[in-house]
């Protein structure tokens, strides 16, 4: 069991400012993630959710805790290991897609690639592969511009699977899309979740995008505050997400009135 | 409260952008330069000679001035777009807590006042101690011993800078504070995104490139084969040509690039996409201010190479042979010229035999015009022969068509010839028997010398009464006299004899030429030495012109003309710089997100920093690229059209200039780069992706 652990999170704490000026957006959370685990956090605004999602992305430095990925201390990575770490062993999915508008859709998706001397007939492969299965084929020569939002997420979704990492962080992935683009995206993350046991680790207001999650973790002022797990073979998307709107709703009210 | 805060941003401004602000700098130093020009020494001796030209100039300064404060303050105006822009959301902020229009006006206005005192207060002392080298220099150029040294300080000159610098700011941040007062807050809150890629039409920028750079050849081959004209079509075709050359060549430079990335991309590694896609960005969306700055940078280069060209020829006036030229009576100028006070200073004095040969007048196809007694006849037919056997030019048909002209020629009498040779301790020259030399003062123009000296050596003869007289096989073109205005396009150095034989009036000479003593030179400097050799000769009632005045009329349009043009040059290398340099800037601080995404897709910092000098290297090599190789096309005309360099200018000292020269652009280039890169890297490794400290 220990050994599937791709990612162990211990205790981490994250303090903004001094003295009087003390922000705790972090207190102290412990968790562990298995590899091919398609993980969600959930949380209020402020709660500390994409402060550890940036922790774990190493853009954030935690002021205590320890963040192993497939058992490498994060904290410790400097220079071209902290590069490498996030070159390969993370792919990590923007709410704003953060696609850089004056590369075409191939460029963009190659870039972790070439940023680390793959290029030519591997990239292709693997380019080819993705955007067979991302449906992207058509828009890989178009620039963002040219593209809408739930392709350009896709793009985007590519470029963060590309350089087979570890494990893929996506911040709020369908905050900046409609519904049915939403739905289209969460569809392909959900089927690469579950053929390739690619390991997601996804930061969402959005209970319909939650449900597509195994298991969801609740945070409240920087502390875990609960968790739900989904048993694929007895429970629908729809009874699970029924469960999440209940803790959400229940978050809004205050611990008290929780189970 | 509100003082200290106008102070703070105008320090932080001048820190985040040294660029700008050392281009304003030197624009305050070559304001002052041109401003204080009258004070110069060179300016100062040419005033007391020809003060007429001279007062020309000083009237035509203001004009130029007018124009560079032009140029500076499209350069302010942009730069300040830039700096404003980056502030936008610090304007809409305090707009937003509740500051007064007005007040933020007067904010805005109180920095540029702030800053353009701090330029002015580090530019003008630069200033004055640069016009002082200079005018050193120049002094050194044209001989320091025509003009001695003195410190200059125009006040004049120091107020015209600091009033037109001012006012350039003022107006300038005028427009632009009227414009950001006029935003909304909302706007100016939101934050700048860089203008989205546009796939250009592939085909309509392939047009444009090709179109371009035919153009580009057209302009280059009519500069070298049809300048020389100086026609004004074709002038204006060339400016034409060359200019939308320019201007389609980096229209349509965008696709050209896209294309190449295409083709290479997935061969790629690192960050060799993005670099290049920037790159093709920038010249997609800036194509026009790349071919100004192109243009602003060709018309530089051309202005300081003509600079240099005139510069290069005053090397030729340094063979001083006569000091004065006197006219009048023998005994009066004996008298005058054996007295106490004249003697001490004379090296030597000689009468200067020059008269035209007696001939009969005739029309040019050969009528009797005029018949003269004892008249001679003359031709030059055996010169005309010689020139006709080579290769066939435009000025050397004319030159034989001048030399048909059979009238009477101009005559030297050999010993006075060869007085002023051995004056200036060159060998006499020896005339045999029917010898005769050909003399010319056309030596500014190298090529009719070397096709004149190329006949000569054939061996050639001019025929007087039916008798041949062999020409010795080269020309002299020292001055005969002291008057530099006097030219002579053709005279014959003629024996002794042959000149009483062939002249009318041979017991006067044309002047007495003087030259003074030489330790005399030395130890007073040539323009006090002659300013008292001229004190001997007022209220003596003898005409005389001495060296200085005849070489001051070529001395200022020299001195003039490259003054002005080295000055424009410089100052439009300046502003195509800080402008291509800025426009870099201004698009890396609009794309910084993609820098925040690449460092997040596992980029190393030292990486985009090499991507971003790289691009920075390429954005100044394309702009560089064209007007150096348009730069070299139109140096390539001038030189062949109407910049001639005299004859006796020492190639070496021209290599040695032009090469200096280079080296000063090519190093001010260097500056400019690493300025760019500096604040470019700066900018990079300030980006707060991570409050991981020194880790990244």
């Amino acid at each position: 069991m220990y050994s599937n652990r791709v990612l162990q999170v211990e205790s981490i704490t994250k303090v903004y400012g001094k003295g009087d000026n003390k922000t705790e957006a972090l207190r102290g959370i412990s968790f562990d993630v298995l590899k091919g685990e398609f993980l969600g956090i959930m949380g209020a605004s402020g709660s500390g959710k994409t402060t550890l999602l940036n922790c774990i992305a190493t853009m954030v430095k935690p002021s205590s805790g320890r963040i192993l990925l497939k058992g490498n201390d994060t904290s410790s990575f400097k220079g071209t290991q902290l590069a490498d770490y996030r070159g390969k062993e993370i792919g990590y999915l923007f709410q704003e897609f953060e696609l850089l508008d004056n590369l075409t859709a191939r460029e963009n998706v190659i870039l972790p690639l070439s940023l680390h001397g793959v290029t030519g007939k591997q990239a292709e492969r693997e380019l080819r592969e993705l955007a067979k299965r991302l449906d992207i084929t058509n828009v890989l020569e178009k620039f963002p511009s040219q593209m809408s939002g739930g392709q350009k997420q896709r793009i985007a979704a590519a470029r963060a699977l590309i350089a087979k990492p570890s494990i893929v962080l996506a911040d709020e992935p369908t905050g900046a899309l409609d519904s049915k683009n939403s739905r289209i995206l969460m569809d392909k993350l959900s089927a690469i979740n579950k053929e390739q046991q690619k390991t997601i680790v996804m930061v969402t207001h959005d209970a319909n995008a939650a449900s597509y999650c195994s298991r969801i973790l609740f945070i409240q002022d920087g502390r875990l505050f609960h968790e739900l797990r989904r048993s694929f073979e007895r429970e629908t998307t729809e009874s699970f997400y029924e469960r999440i709107v209940t803790v959400v709703a229940q978050l809004g009210g205050g611990s008290a009135n929780v189970l | 409260m509100f003082f200290k805060q106008v102070r703070r941003n105008a320090a932080k401004n001048r820190k985040n952008n040294g660029l700008f602000f050392s281009s304003l700098v030197i624009a305050i130093v070559a304001f002052y330069t041109l401003l204080s020009l009258d004070t110069q020494d060179v300016m100062r001796f040419l005033k007391t000679v020809e003060s007429d030209a001279v007062g020309k100039l000083i009237l035509l300064i203001p004009f130029v001035y007018m124009i560079s404060l032009f140029f500076v303050f499209f350069l302010v105006y942009f730069a300040y777009r830039y700096q404003l822009d980056n502030r936008k959301k610090e304007f809409g902020l305090y707009l937003m807590l509740g500051m007064k229009k007005s007040t933020f006006f007067a904010m805005l206005m109180g920095e540029t006042v702030w800053n353009s005192m701090v330029s002015i207060l580090l530019g003008l002392p630069i200033a004055l101690l640069l016009t002082e080298g200079v005018s050193l220099t120049a002094a050194k150029l044209v001989g320091l011993g025509i003009i001695g040294h003195k410190i200059s300080f125009s006040i004049s000159a120091v107020l015209g800078t600091i009033i037109g610098f001012i006012a350039v700011q003022m107006i300038a941040m005028l427009f632009l504070s009227t414009i950001f007062s006029c935003k909304d807050p909302a706007e100016l809150l939101r934050s700048n995104s860089p203008e989205k890629q546009v796939s250009t039409s592939t085909k309509k920028g392939w047009l444009c490139f090709v179109f371009g750079l035919i153009f580009l050849i057209l302009a280059y081959v009519a500069g070298v084969t049809m300048l020389r004209s100086l026609d004004f079509i074709v002038v204006a075709l060339i400016l034409a040509f060359g200019g939308s050359g320019t201007f389609l060549l980096y229209r349509g430079m965008g696709v050209f690039i896209g294309h190449r990335i295409q083709r290479k991309s997935s061969t790629r590694s690192g960050l060799s996409t993005f670099t290049g896609r920037q790159i093709q960005e920038n010249v997609l969306h800036q194509h026009r201010t790349l071919a100004v700055s192109s243009l602003l940078l060709l018309m530089s280069l051309a202005c300081i190479s003509y600079g240099i060209g005139t510069t290069s020829g005053l090397g030729s006036m340094d063979v001083r042979t006569v000091d004065f030229s006197i006219d009048g009576n023998e005994q009066e100028v004996h008298s005058v010229l054996n007295s106490e006070a004249s003697r001490s200073m004379i090296s030597v004095y000689y009468p200067m035999f020059l008269s035209s040969m007696v001939t009969n007048l005739y029309d040019r196809t050969g009528v009797l015009l005029e018949s003269k007694l004892n008249a001679h006849s003359f031709s030059w037919s055996g010169l005309s022969a010689a020139l006709e056997k080579l290769p066939e030019t435009d000025l050397r048909n004319n030159m034989i068509e001048n030399f048909s002209d059979n009238s009477g020629p101009y005559l030297i009498s050999e010993t006075s010839y060869s007085n002023l040779l051995e004056a200036i301790g060159r060998e006499s020259i020896q005339l045999e028997k029917d010898q005769v030399a050909l003399y010319t003062s056309m030596k500014d123009n190298s090529d009719f010398i070397n096709i004149l000296d190329s006949a000569l050596k054939s061996g050639t003869y001019v025929e007087v009464d039916g008798r041949k007289y062999e020409l010795l096989p080269g020309a002299y073109y020292d001055n005969i006299v002291a008057d530099r205005m006097i030219r002579l396009y053709s005279a014959l150095i003629v024996s002794d004899d042959d000149y009483q034989n062939w002249v009318s009036d041979t017991s006067k000479p044309l002047c007495w030429n003087v030259l003074l003593k030489q330790d005399v030179i030395i130890e007073k400097g040539l323009m006090q030495a002659i300013q008292l050799m001229e004190k001997n000769l007022e209220g003596t009632g003898l005409k005389y012109e001495s060296y200085i005045s005849g070489i001051g009329r070529n001395l200022f349009y020299t001195v003039a003309a490259s003054y002005l043009t080295i000055y424009l040059g410089v100052l439009f290398m300046v502003i195509a710089n800080t402008v291509i340099g800025l426009k870099y800037l201004m698009q890396q601080k609009e794309s910084k997100h993609r820098y925040l995404t690449l460092l997040m897709l596992g980029a190393n910092i030292n990486d985009l920093c090499r991507s971003a000098g790289a691009q920075i290297r390429l954005f100044f090599a394309l702009v560089l690229g064209a007007a150096v190789c348009s730069a070299f096309f139109a140096i390539w005309s001038m030189f062949t059209s109407f910049l001639k360099l005299p004859v006796g200018t020492s190639p070496i000292k021209v290599i040695v200039i032009s090469g200096i020269s280079t080296i000063l652009f090519v190093v001010i280039e260097f500056i400019y780069i690493h300025i760019a890169e500096h604040a470019s890297s700066h900018e990079i490794r300030a980006l707060l992706v991570t409050d991981r400290g020194n880790c990244l």
